[in-house]
């Protein structure tokens, strides 16, 4: 029956998730065009079963030389058997792009989706045609059977298999031989085989892959677990949602059965095994060992109690083995190439390899098969690609619906059974889901629980009902009704359900939110006590997903419809509900709003800043005058620092009616607007308006008056401050903790910046500058040495460029003005006498995950270079400057100097708040406000009630009506932000980024989707604006109030 | 002879029975082990979770009513940990049922409520949504009040393994679990024979009779051993009795006959004991056209025999015959025969039951 051997072998995936994608009609068209061209001799076409690359199926790959093409469809197959099988070129456009640097890689060994990949029990998918048995042969197919039934005893087999230390692969993690040994051992008779092919997880299909596109494999295993446990017949049970594996099988197994493989005298021995396939009709928990033996015997799936069990008591209550189908196709391997073999990949304790199904934010999505105990982060980064749009990780789900999520700080675990469990979750049958930081970990947790309450059969208490209950506390947290006592309930559910269920179903169930729970409770505070969705994902507790990003809770989508409208002051009016410094915004706010957009989902986000910018500056010619909201009162409120936080606060105090007094060390207010963000991002006279404004509500700001020199907190007691809110900013550069840090040239990244602002730059003309870090700071630091003349600016930056914490734009825009990166490095030395000529630098290279996610980078050794510099710059981060202190403590401090507050904002020093960077640490000017807002009310509560309890505000809305027809905007793009051209921005400080014209703003408008009224009809509420208004209490919870 | 092996629960020695469960070797020892979806008469299926028990050298609890004893194994039933498992179990059951017990049939014999009394839970700490069914009164011999139902399946499992009707069974699955007929139908449309078996096993009042509804509680009734008198098997059972008048009809576990399982006659068909139409007297028509009239008992009889010996001396033994019932007793059924052949002299003897 042999073949003429052909020039070319082409490969082409007929899994299900290639089908999916139409590799069904792409190989019709091969076949076809193969003939007409004559090439039928030559070239030899295979159907083959799954190649795990399913996000880039179809694929189909060409042999002798592995090229490898991607997402081919039908139309593109004249092109590839012209220019590849005829003419011999690689078409490039089908070849896999590395998403990155989109390069091509032609060849399928290069493809990073498979280099950290070793193929085990995958190693004939893809490669052979499942329904063919030869090519299973050609592979070494049987002759693991063959040397069992002619060289072992039974006793020899399942010694094999114990020593190997293949341990179960359906998740539980059993050693396999054991439990043949186990089985072996029973006395009573016949004796069964089963395989569980019950993959029921939502996204996994490895079963699936295995069965489709090697089913050989599974039979051979099962055949010789028969052999060694003496039975006669066997029962592969797989869902009939799998009608293709289950075809396969058949095919495997009659033809198996023709060539003497199965069936009577296997072989010719007198060993004679029989295998039938059981339809399960898709019941989760019917992948559970003894439900499913009640399926086959035609009872309902359910589980029962063990002991006793399966190889004592199984099926028809007879010894029975049951292993999972990647167990059983781990076997012929581990007879053929011996126990130790297999012993020596993956981790002592977890040999051999383990295959995930990998999903979700993730870039390349599909069948992944890796040597336990690969690290976490080299399947998510280095295998899946990392997650998409550049993204952050947050966590990833393991081991299905009962498994459990993993954050960002364990992507250094070892997978395998032990290690993973270790953290919280579980290997389970193989599914890993990754999800970035646009998923809510609570509506998460709920997903999952959802699936797993659908699924309980039912029988044990704990399961049916404390799922149950569990899904309803998580209900209610995700639509704002939690209370901080549903945690403790969550918790207690957990632990029962654990203890108590009868099986592994019941007992897992609780997994998701356990994890969940474990390493993003904030999350679920979060939920219960702001009543916010800090993901944005629960439909009751987010009008709009930009509004839910902004730290200030902006009516975003109100403001744009008005701008849409021409209603620039009724906009603008909304913005300053919120947030009073609409014009600084609009220039330097980062736009968390806009990273979630939801037309993003579909072309690009609603350029929102611009929009607001316009609003802003359209306005600037008619000076606003905050309203005043409260009576008059008497208590007066100091506030220290006039940055975001500090100005917000006072304003927000003053239209209480309190008389406010702001203290600024500096000659003018503004904190960080002022003197850390340069000119050419925000314009002095600019950011005046905006204060301005905040003074016409009365504020009073006295500058030149520095806490610890002028004044103290005492003193403002004496002089009859009733409150006083701490806005000191971080001003304080950290130190780079190196040698030759305090020579001269050396100008900490915050005090250059300042000095700058104040009008008394350093001389940088014609100097080689550099700067050491990555954030903000750096950039402005790097952008502003450059406009003051300095010959070269260099960047020092310990990680890789995307690990940047700098705004992408600003980035960007250093490199466009000729900043030279230096990623991967860290300053070890100063170099100089008494002044910098230098600094010695280390190269570095990504090593394991941090705490953060990212690559921790780890020294080159011997990679010392050094960089000739005039001028070093640290701006490695900032802390507030708490020397006025003097050691008080009055005021309790956190580890980086910021204060410690209660979640009120009150300091440990009663009647004194605190707000911004002072507490945050360095971060944003919305950010600031939003602590602005939020310390104001604190200070208004303290002053009216004398307690410090925190209050929460449900923001409030408008409804703006919607005039125009959005399918108008369909096709609309976001518009270009005109700039400063690069040539004409060295040697001053000319803003950069220029506002949109009013067209083009209101036109850019109109393109918002108005998710706000989307929600309003979601949650059946009246379209009437609602106004701010306090949350409903939610500390303290007792037992009764559960109800 | 049977296998023993040596157990410790509670720190008490046992000699068990090989095969037996923990709970079967508990009980036969006077230890007690909280259980509600076990039955002695029925398999055990580990489903309701209150007899969980902490085993020596167990990482897991086990159901006491399937785990097997095994020579040397030391149990703890009242372990912080088997404790909490149970009180766990019983606080979810009670989240989702009524808590009417003050005008519940089963209050004093409620198991679920003696569970809830003895481990003080007055209101369940994970409350939540209840199901709501609507209380089925379609069929006359008793009520399904499926909000009173814990699942223990007690009612299935009799309706499998003692009657081998499978009239019900668990039908949906989790939190929609229930039990019901096929197609979730009423009784009546299902094979069900009203044998009254699984009302008589069920825990709590999700399967109530319909007599003796509101008449008296637990602790009032009295139960009387009886042998049942519809046919001939001899079943016994007990009748709950208050005041002299019958409420309902309890197994016997330990009848010889039946082994506590009763039909639908002996469980449900007394009601014609306090039937007001039911004759309690003799009557006696003394003149040809006139009414029955009350007689005493001497007088009826002495009529009966001056009748009977008239007729066999006018026309003969063989123009008397004798219809027995199966209501009576072998011994009355014996009487009967005797009576025919001996006194009156003919085999014309016949039965109701013989067919």
């Amino acid at each position: 029956m042999s073949e003429a051997l052909r020039r070319a072998n082409v490969l082409v995936c007929g899994g299900t998730g290639c089908e999916a994608s139409g590799s069904h009609d792409t190989f019709q068209r091969l076949t076809e065009e193969v003939e007409r061209r004559g090439l039928t001799n030559e070239v030899q076409l295979i159907h083959t079963g799954c190649r795990g690359f399913c996000a880039m199926g179809p694929i189909v790959i060409i042999y002798p030389e592995g090229i490898f093409y991607c997402q081919v469809q039908g139309e593109d197959i004249p092109l590839l058997v012209e220019e590849t099988l005829v003419k011999g070129h690689i078409v490039e456009r089908l070849t896999y792009k590395e998403p990155a640097a989109h390069q091509a890689v032609p060849f399928y060994s290069q493809i990073p989706f498979y280099e950290k990949q070793k193929r085990i029990i995958l190693r004939n998918c893809g490669m052979i045609d499942p329904e063919n048995l030869e090519e299973y042969i050609a592979r070494d197919g049987y002759q693991a059977l063959g040397k069992v039934l002619s060289t072992m005893t039974p006793r020899d087999v399942y010694g094999e298999v114990k020593a190997s230390k293949l341990r179960g692969r359906g998740g539980a993690g059993f050693l396999t031989g054991l439990k043949w040994e186990f089985t072996a051992r029973a006395q009573a008779e016949p004796k069964y085989v089963v395989c569980n092919a019950d993959e029921g997880d939502p996204g996994a299909f490895m079963d699936r892959s295995v069965i489709e596109g090697d089913p050989h494999s599974l039979l051979e295993g099962m055949i010789i677990c028969g052999y060694a446990i003496g039975a006669r017949e066997g029962y592969v049970y797989c869902r009939a949602e799998y009608p293709l594996a289950i075809k396969r099988l058949e095919i495997a197994m009659a033809q198996a059965e023709e060539y003497g493989l199965l069936g009577d005298n296997i072989l010719g021995t007198d060993f004679s095994f029989h295998l039938h396939v059981k339809e399960g009709a898709g019941a989760f928990v019917c992948g559970e060992e003894t439900a499913l033996l009640a399926s086959i015997e035609g009872r309902r799936g359910e589980p029962r109690p063990r002991p006793p069990f399966p190889a004592v008591v199984g099926l028809w209550g007879k010894p029975t083995n049951l292993n999972n189908v990647k167990s059983y196709a781990s076997v012929p391997q581990i007879i053929l190439n011996g126990a130790k073999w297999f012993a020596s990949i993956g981790s002592p304790e977890s040999p051999g390899t383990a295959i995930f199904a990998l999903t979700g934010k993730v870039n390349n999505t599909g069948l992944v098969e890796v040597p336990m105990g690969i690290m976490l982060g080299e399947i998510i980064f280095d295998i899946g690609g990392g997650i998409p749009n550049g993204k952050p990780f947050k966590a990833v789900q393991t081991g299905g619906p009962l498994g459990g999520c993993i954050p960002v700080q364990h992507l250094n675990v070892p997978v395998d059974f032990d290690s993973l469990k270790e953290v919280g979750a579980v290997m389970g049958s193989g599914g890993m889901i990754v999800v970035d930081e646009d998923t809510c970990m609570v509506e998460f947790a709920k997903f999952f629980l959802t699936f797993a309450t659908a699924e309980s059969c039912g029988k044990c208490v704990p399961c049916r009902m404390g799922g149950k209950r569990m899904l309803e506390v998580l209900t209610r947290i995700t639509e704002g009704r939690g209370r901080l006592q549903d945690l403790v309930t969550l918790r207690e559910l957990a632990a029962g359900m654990e203890e108590a269920s009868l099986c592994a179903l019941g007992q897992l169930t609780p997994g998701p939110v356990k994890s969940a729970l474990q390493y993003f409770e904030d999350e679920f505070i979060a939920h219960i006590v702001d009543k916010r969705c800090p993901a944005g994902a629960c439909t009751s507790l987010v009008r709009a997903r930009c509004i839910n990003a902004c730290p200030a809770d902006v009516d975003v989508p109100s403001y744009v419809a008005l701008v849409a409208q021409g209603r620039y002051a009724e906009a603008l009016e909304i913005h300053r509900r919120t947030n009073p410094f609409p014009l600084v915004c609009g220039r330097v706010c980062p736009a968390f709003c806009e990273d979630r957009c939801r037309r993003a989902d579909i072309d690009e986000a609603i350029a929102i800043r611009d929009a607001k910018r316009f609003m802003a500056d359209h306005e600037l010619e008619r000076p606003w005058t905050p309203p005043r909201y409260g009576e008059a009162k008497d208590q007066k409120v100091a506030v220290v620092g006039s940055g975001p936080a500090g100005l917000t606060a006072a304003l927000r105090l003053a239209q209480q009616g309190y008389p406010v007094t702001v203290f600024e060390q500096l000659p003018a207010p503004g904190g960080m607007m002022a003197f850390g963000i340069p000119d050419y991002r925000l314009p002095r006279d600019i950011l005046n308006a905006d204060i301005e404004a905040i003074t016409r509500a009365g504020v009073e700001i006295r500058c030149n008056q520095a806490l610890g020199r002028d004044f103290s907190l005492d003193s403002l007691s004496e002089d009859g401050y009733s409150a006083v809110v701490l806005a000191i900013g971080a001003h304080k550069s950290s130190k780079l903790r190196i040698e030759g840090e305090e020579k001269e040239g050396v100008l900490p990244g915050v005090d250059f910046l300042r000095e700058v602002a104040l009008d008394n730059p350093p001389d940088l003309t014609g100097k080689r500058v550099g700067v050491v870090g990555g954030g903000n700071v750096a950039i402005d630091a790097v952008r502003t040495a450059w406009r003051l003349g300095a010959s070269q600016v260099h960047v020092i930056y310990r990680r890789l460029r995307e690990d940047m914490p700098a705004y992408e734009e600003e980035i960007k825009a250093a490199e466009e003005e000729g900043a030279i990166f230096h990623f991967l490095t860290n300053p070890t030395r100063v170099l100089g006498d008494g002044h910098v000529t230098g600094v010695e630098c280390l190269v570095h290279e990504p090593g394991d995950f941090d705490r953060s996610g990212r690559r921790r980078p780890v020294p080159v050794p011997g990679s010392e270079f050094t960089l000739d510099l005039d001028v070093l710059i640290p701006a490695i981060g900032q802390s507030p400057d708490v020397e006025w202190l003097a050691g008080d403590p009055a005021i309790a401090l956190q580890r980086n100097n910021t204060f410690e507050v209660s979640g009120a904002l009150c300091t440990s020093r009663e009647g004194v708040f605190a707000a911004g960077d002072a507490v945050l640490g360095p971060a944003t000017v919305v950010e600031a406000v939003a602590q602005g807002n939020e310390v104001a009310r604190a200070v208004d509560h303290y002053l009216r009630t004398g307690t410090t309890e925190k209050t929460v505000m449900m923001p409030g809305y408008e409804v703006v009506e919607q005039p125009f027809d959005l399918d108008e905007y369909a096709d609309a793009r976001r518009p270009h932000r005109p700039e400063l051209p690069v040539g004409e921005r060295r040697g001053n400080f000319r803003e950069v980024e220029l506002g949109l014209d009013e067209e083009t703003a209101r036109e850019e408008c109109k393109r918002c989707l108005r998710c706000d009224l989307e929600w309003l009809e979601t949650m059946q509420l009246a379209f009437e604006p609602v106004p701010a208004r306090q949350a409903s209490k939610v500390f303290s919870a007792s037992r009764r109030d559960n109800q | 002879m049977t296998e023993t092996v040596s157990i410790t629960i509670d720190g008490q020695a046992i000699q068990a029975r090989a095969g037996q469960s923990i709970l079967e070797a508990a009980t036969a020892a006077g230890i007690k082990i909280p259980a509600l979806c076990h039955h002695p008469a029925l398999k055990p299926i580990g489903a309701c979770r209150v007899c969980l028990v902490d085993i020596a050298f167990e990482r897991a609890l086990h159901p006491a009513c399937t785990y097997e004893v095994r020579q040397g194994i030391e149990v703890h039933t009242r372990s912080p940990k088997a404790e909490e498992a149970r009180r766990f179990a019983l606080e979810l059951i009670l989240s989702d049922h009524p808590l009417d017990c003050m005008t519940c049939e089963r209050t004093g014999s409620c198991e679920l409520q003696d569970l809830a009394y003895q481990y003080g839970i007055k209101e369940s700490q994970f409350p939540g949504t209840q199901h709501e069914y609507a209380l089925d009164t379609s069929n006359p011999f008793y009520e399904r009040d499926y909000e009173k139902c814990i699942l223990c399946r007690r009612c299935v499992r009799t309706c499998d393994e003692i009657n081998g009707v499978e009239a019900i069974a668990v039908i949906q699955r989790g939190w929609d679990s229930k039990i019901g007929t096929a197609f979730d139908g009423i009784m009546q449309d299902s094979p069900c024979e009203f044998c009254g078996m699984c009302v008589e096993v069920c825990p709590t009042a999700a399967l109530q009779p319909r007599l003796g509804k509101q008449q008296g509680r637990a602790w009032e009734v009295e139960k009387v051993a009886t042998t049942c008198p519809y046919c001939g098997v001899g079943c016994q059972f007990y009748l709950k009795v208050k005041d002299g008048r019958i409420l309902g009809v309890a197994s016997k576990w330990d009848a010889p006959a039946n082994h506590g399982w009763t039909c639908v006659k002996g469980r449900y068909g007394w009601d014609f004991v306090h039937h007001p139409e039911r004759l309690t007297q003799p009557l006696i028509r003394r003149e040809k056209g006139g009414e029955l009239e009350e007689a005493g008992w001497d007088e009826a009889l002495d009529l009966v025999a001056q009748r009977f010996k008239a007729i066999v001396k006018d026309h003969g033994p063989q123009a008397f015959g004798t219809l027995a019932s199966a209501k009576c007793t072998n011994e009355e059924n014996f009487a009967m025969q005797k009576f025919s052949r001996a006194v009156i002299g003919t085999n014309n003897v016949d039965h109701c039951a013989r067919l």
